[in-house]
């Protein structure tokens, strides 16, 4: 089946079964690599995107329930001149990352709590990333890079 | 010097790891590309009755399968050749591959291996340790005796004992005979799933020749070597080149899909992608091992340690993997930190029908060094005597010796981690009120002494390539560590420099990212590397500025005339002038650390002998229980942690951080249970990973105190902040509620059922 959607700003269009996980069409299909796959089970958060602005676990998403809708991968992330946008500046510059894979996912989750709530505290941080899992970094650098934005952003 | 050792710079892989645009070994797509999946044993021990497969070939876009009848499949491993690529007759876990099929997707290969008829009866499996050392247990290999060993290589082993490690020296019964008091405790540990995010995962090509394996790997040169012996091929037929990874914390040091791969692509004429899904790399993984630890101290009127007996059963799963090693461990642990008389220690891994177990960050560290430290606190607490003071009052002092009778010069360095955690919180102040406790913990650990190498090259632009095969597996020691070392060589940012990507066809051996080795050793290499291409760049400067190379200077990307700086050329007119007129500028550098003395009959089975280049650490964990619940809350955790040099101090502090996480995940909720040799848990959600709502922040104290052999003094850092977690937390867990809780993972229901026998 046909479906139409808006990925990263551009319009596609992909034919797919049914079933078929907003993931693997971006990852097979479209070859947008930058989300990850480490469960297909909804438990991890690795394969997040943003659905308007939403995060989903497209690893249990259907593609065809996206059609219509604008999905945002970590690719849609960077500035046009492929500069990082504040958040991924801020991950770079506080140690957020070791691995990497649970990254882009931790990004765009990021991206929707900041958008919702642009001085988070703490806890708040933390309960938002409660569904991602990072097996590498225990998570505390990952919350400084979110507060160390928030700080920038204040003064 | 640009003082680049010692300064938080940032990752060189930054920005690739936040755009998306890192490639991981996930995300590597070949044209022509099939798909893989294996067929595994879904019982833990059986025999196979019957397999077809006829209706998995005929299914539209299947390419074909494999089996144990289409290839070499002789028996191979790390150390004992005791590892089938495809179970024949007998299935030994579940888990284990019995076929292969490959097609043009991965849904395909799916959808037709569901139509594969096989027939396994089910036969009594070895279900625990116990079990495997029972009189009359099955053996879970009856033809254990015709499996071979390297060369030279032997160790005492016998039926289900797969090694055993074991030192009797004198005066143990006779300590045990004349002692005022004697604590004894048993310990029992569960296993531990690395689960790094990555699944594990191959793509392999053949190009009628030779194989080049892309891998997210922690050992690529590993890969090649284990590849070669399983399917029979010379290790130098295959190129391994590595990629991005996922995380590995020991699951990707040894073998797993590659040479499935390998077979597929060369049977079938495409390149072949192997990769797991979850809840199959959850269910193969070479956990950490699950243990039994007996314990029993002799002690003297005066508190003394008079002497000990340990007995340690590991559980090894269906083959040995690098096991064999572990049983060694003991032997550094329970003699160490404190002074204590003769120590007698067995130590047997046991085959079971379950998974291979394996390295995992710390290895069997984690739980020798909960079996220590709890019965230290018990042995105190008999005494009446402050857990703390009891510990300092019978610390090591440097020159100590361990029951191998290697030597400790620097054993002292303990006691100064001892004052770093009491500085940054006094322990009389801790654990008060409430359900709420306090423990405390240390540890000793090695560097990992294996060889490395880097070859530099000054580029004529003036940047500096390092070329090497060890791995960035997220710890920093590529992305931060090795890169800076190399900076400070040559007075370069380190953004400057540029470290390739492993690929086994172009570096020299690397022994890959394990036991905290990586910036020790190949910064070491850098450093051996970086005379030769020293000399190189100053006597091509004393021509350019008509000076003797003694006299210059090579500081700030430039060469300049001692006393006359206006004098100078830059590093890349260097590069440039040596590319044109002499050759361009390289060198090599190796290095592996010489291992430290030891009496070799101190033991037998002794297979890694020594502790080179030991650190030392304490941790203090502070604890709040809720008796309603059973649920155990970090109030606070405080770790100081000798490092030698903190090349980078940001990433020091991620390791420490992350490594404490991964050690609360052990102690309080990652559950493997074992039924009947099946795995209970078999998602990630099920498992119980730590969340950033469970982590607290670590309170970090660094010691520095440099290693003279290492690079700028650096030690190993990745591996010890796992290593006392799970003593810490069982420590404070036995304070607040009074009563012991003798399991990892000490689980709500575990101190729910502790809380309610009294
Ligand atoms: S891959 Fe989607 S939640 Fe884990
Ligand atoms: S950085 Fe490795 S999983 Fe988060």
């Amino acid at each position: 089946m046909r479906t139409k959607l808006t990925v990263n700003t551009r319009d596609v269009s992909v034919e797919a079964p049914p079933t078929e996980t907003l993931l693997t069409t971006l990852r097979d299909r479209l070859q947008l690599t930058g989300t990850k796959e480490a469960c297909v089970e909804g438990e991890c958060g690795a394969c997040t995107v943003l659905l308007d602005g939403r995060p989903v676990d497209s690893c249990i998403y259907a593609t065809a329930a996206a059609a219509g809708l604008s999905v945002t991968t970590v690719e849609g992330l960077c500035g046009l001149d492929g500069s990082l946008s504040p958040l991924q500046q801020s991950f770079v510059d506080h140690f957020a990352i070791q691995c990497g894979f649970c990254t882009p996912g931790l990004l765009m989750t990021l991206n929707a709590l900041l958008e919702a709530n642009p001085d988070p505290d703490r806890e708040e941080i933390e309960n938002a990333i409660a569904g991602n899992l990072c097996r590498c970094t225990g998570y505390t650098q990952i919350v400084e890079a979110v507060e160390a934005i928030n700080q920038e952003s204040l003064s | 010097m640009t003082g680049e050792v010692g300064r938080s710079s940032i990752r060189s892989d930054g920005a690739a790891k936040t755009t998306g645009k890192a490639i991981f070994g996930t995300d590597v797509i070949l044209p022509g590309m099939l798909h893989a999946r294996l067929l595994r044993s879904t019982v833990p021990a059986g025999r196979i009755i019957s397999l077809d497969l006829s209706k998995v070939v005929e299914f539209p876009g299947v390419h074909g399968v494999l089996t144990a009848a289409d290839t070499p499949n002789q028996r191979s491993g790390l150390v004992l050749m005791d590892a089938p690529l495809f179970a024949s007759e007998f299935v030994r876990f579940e888990g284990e591959p019995i076929a292969a099929v490959v097609a043009d997707t991965r849904a395909i290969a799916n959808q037709a291996l569901a139509l594969a008829s096989l027939e396994i009866e089910e036969i009594h499996s070895v279900g625990s340790v116990e079990e495997a050392i029972a009189p009359n247990a099955p053996l879970v290999h009856p033809d254990w005796e015709s499996f071979a060993t390297p060369p030279g290589l032997e160790w005492p082993r016998s039926g289900n004992i797969v090694a055993e490690t074991s030192s009797d020296p004198e005066g143990v019964d006779e300590a045990f005979a004349g002692a005022t008091t004697v604590v004894e405790d048993q310990f029992e540990t569960g296993r531990q799933y690395q689960a790094y995010m990555e699944p594990r995962m191959a793509v392999a090509e053949f190009d009628g020749q030779r194989f080049t394996i892309h891998v997210a790997h922690q050992f690529p040169y590993n890969v090649r070597d284990r590849v070669a012996a399983a399917i029979g091929v010379n290790p130098s037929e295959i190129r391994v080149v590595g990629h991005h990874i996922g995380g590995g914390f020991g699951a990707k040091l040894d073998t797993g899909l590659e040479p499935y791969a390998a077979l597929l692509a060369r049977r079938f004429g495409r390149p072949v992608r192997l990769a797991n899904d979850r809840s199959e790399d959850l269910l193969t993984c070479q956990c950490r091992d699950n243990a039994v630890i007996k314990i029993r101290t002799a002690i003297g009127k005066n508190g003394e340690l008079l002497a000990r007996d340990v007995d340690v059963l590991m559980d090894s799963g269906a083959s040995a993997t690098d096991i064999p090693f572990l049983t060694s461990i003991p032997m550094h642990v329970f003699g160490s930190l404190y002074r204590i008389g003769p120590v007698r220690i067995r130590t047997r891994a046991v085959y079971t029908n379950t998974a291979p177990t394996g390295a995992f960050r710390g290895v069997n560290g984690t739980h020798l060094y909960f079996a220590l430290e709890r019965h230290m606190d018990h042995i105190a607490n008999r005494l009446n005597i402050d857990r703390l003071e009891y510990r300092r009052s019978n610390l090591q002092p440097d020159g100590c010796k361990l029951p191998t009778g290697q030597v400790l010069n620097d054993a002292g360095i303990l006691s100064e981690a001892f004052d770093a955690v009491e500085q940054l919180a006094p322990w009389n102040g801790l654990g008060q009120g409430p359900n709420r406790g306090v423990g405390i913990a240390a540890c000793m650990w090695l560097t990992n002494p294996m060889p490395g190498s880097a070859t530099l090259k000054l580029n004529s632009d003036g940047t500096l390539g390092v070329l090497t095969a060890a791995t960035e597996n997220g710890s920093g020691a590529i992305a931060t560590g090795v890169r800076q070392i190399a900076a400070e060589e040559f007075g370069l940012p380190a953004e400057k420099v540029i470290v390739t990507m492993p690929d086994t066809d172009a570096a020299a051996f690397d022994a890959g990212s394990q036991g905290s080795r990586t910036t020790h050793i190949v910064g070491r290499a850098i450093r051996e590397a970086a005379i030769e291409v020293r000399a190189q760049i100053l006597d091509t400067a004393a021509d350019m500025l008509e000076a003797a190379p003694e006299d210059l200077e090579l500081a700030n990307e430039m060469v300049s005339v001692s006393g006359s700086p206006s004098k100078q050329v830059s590093l890349a007119e260097v590069a440039a002038t040596a590319q044109a007129n002499s050759g361009p500028i390289s060198g090599t550098g190796s290095y592996t650390t010489p291992m430290p003395p030891i009496n070799p009959t101190c033991a037998s089975g002794l297979l890694f002998p020594a502790f080179p280049t030991p650190t030392y650490h304490v941790h203090v964990a502070e604890v709040e229980i809720d008796p309603a619940t059973g649920i155990v809350r970090v109030l606070r955790y405080l770790v100081a942690q000798e490092v030698g040099k903190a090349i980078n101090p940001q990433a020091v502090r991620g390791q420490i951080q992350g490594g404490v996480a991964q050690g609360l995940g052990y102690a309080l909720w990652e559950t493997l249970q074992i039924d009947a040799g099946r795995y209970s848990q078999r998602t990630l959600e099920a498992y119980g990973l730590p969340l950033a709502t469970d982590t607290p922040e670590v309170e970090i104290a660094l010691l520095e105190h440099p290693d003279p052999a290492g690079p700028y003094g650096a030690k190993g850092v990745a591996e010890p902040p796992i290593i006392p977690v799970a003593a810490a937390i069982g420590n404070a867990v036995e304070h607040a509620i009074g009563k012991s809780v003798n399991t990892i993972p000490i689980t709500a229901e575990h101190v729910l059922e502790a809380l309610s026998n009294s």
